[in-house]
């Protein structure tokens, strides 16, 4: 019963995670206005997927929920600092 | 099922409850494989900002060349890594209960996803060759050709991984957790680059 709850907690991830990479679609396939214009929405919004996705896979298929705190720490802090400076050097 | 004196750790295949949020005690897998693979994140954050900083600088070249991309195969790749994972994550989960066909069976499905986001990739790769967009025709197919390239070998190392898995499931002396939450730890490891790499070359703009 304790396993069936974790299967479907993992297919429950996983299916989510399909459904926001095909809203990432439908937003890397918006023209908007010009074809292939720099969209500042557009790139917030994939790389938040993105973000999420990551922390998603990090957390529930590696393990690191029930990991212990260093690793937690490392992991969120690399996640944050990636995204900050992705985000960082977008507009420089 | 049994394993005696084969384990470093959650030598049992009941032993751990994994996804329990509150348990927090133990580390999934090997310590060595978490080294590697906390390193290897570091290595392709350099990586993804260095392709930034170049975008930001060849802003145009890189919107550009980035709709010669298939933004389809992209897709695609993402959904079938995904898979990939969660039939990893299925298998673990299987290996912990002690259920070694199950989980043999699981990472069979996760390796032969691994085999076709190959082939979509060298199809792709082919596809963009044939239409002129090769490593040399600018910087942003340099970082396109290198970026994928580099993860395409890890995703080879992680079916060869896969099927050290497999070997290990398949041998009723072995069967060790650790050893199974490790192969798998890596193989997720491949998925999480992708969801980024897939963010910055294919979709960002």
């Amino acid at each position: 019963m304790v396993n069936s709850t974790i299967y479907m907690r993992i297919t429950r991830i996983w299916i989510f995670l399909s459904a926001i990479t095909i809203l990432s679609w439908a937003l890397g396939s918006a023209r908007g206005g010009k074809e292939f214009s720099p969209s500042i929405p557009i790139t917030v919004g994939v790389l938040a997927i993105a973000f999420v996705k990551a922390r998603f896979i990090i957390w529930d298929f590696m393990g690191v929920r029930a990991a212990p705190t260093w690793l937690r720490l490392f992991t969120d802090t690399w996640l944050a600092t990636l995204a900050t400076v992705i985000l960082a050097l977008y507009p420089y | 099922m049994t394993d005696a004196g084969n384990t470093t750790r959650r030598d049992a295949p009941l032993a751990a409850p994994g996804d329990g949020a509150t348990h927090g005690l133990g580390l999934p897998g090997d310590v060595n494989m978490w080294v590697f693979v906390l390193g290897d994140l570091v290595i392709f954050s350099v990586y993804f900002i260095i392709f930034m900083v170049y975008r930001a600088h060849e802003r145009t070249l890189f919107l550009e060349s980035q709709r010669h991309l298939s933004l389809g195969s992209g897709v695609v790749n993402t959904l079938v890594l995904l898979a990939s994972s969660r039939f990893v994550a299925l298998a673990v989960q299987a290996a912990r209960a002690g259920n070694p066909d199950r989980a043999m069976r699981l990472t069979i499905y996760g390796g032969l996803c691994g085999l076709l986001f190959m082939l979509i990739k060298i199809y792709e790769w082919s596809s963009a060759i044939s239409h002129g967009f090769t490593l040399q025709r600018n910087d942003f197919f340099m970082f396109y050709y290198a970026l994928t390239g580099v993860h395409l070998f890890h995703v080879l190392l992680g079916v060869i991984i896969l099927v050290i898995m497999l070997r290990e499931l398949r041998n009723p002396h072995l069967r060790r957790v650790s050893v199974v939450e490790t192969c798998a730890i890596y193989w997720h490891m491949v998925d999480l680059l992708w969801v980024v790499i897939f963010a910055l070359i294919y979709v960002m703009r």
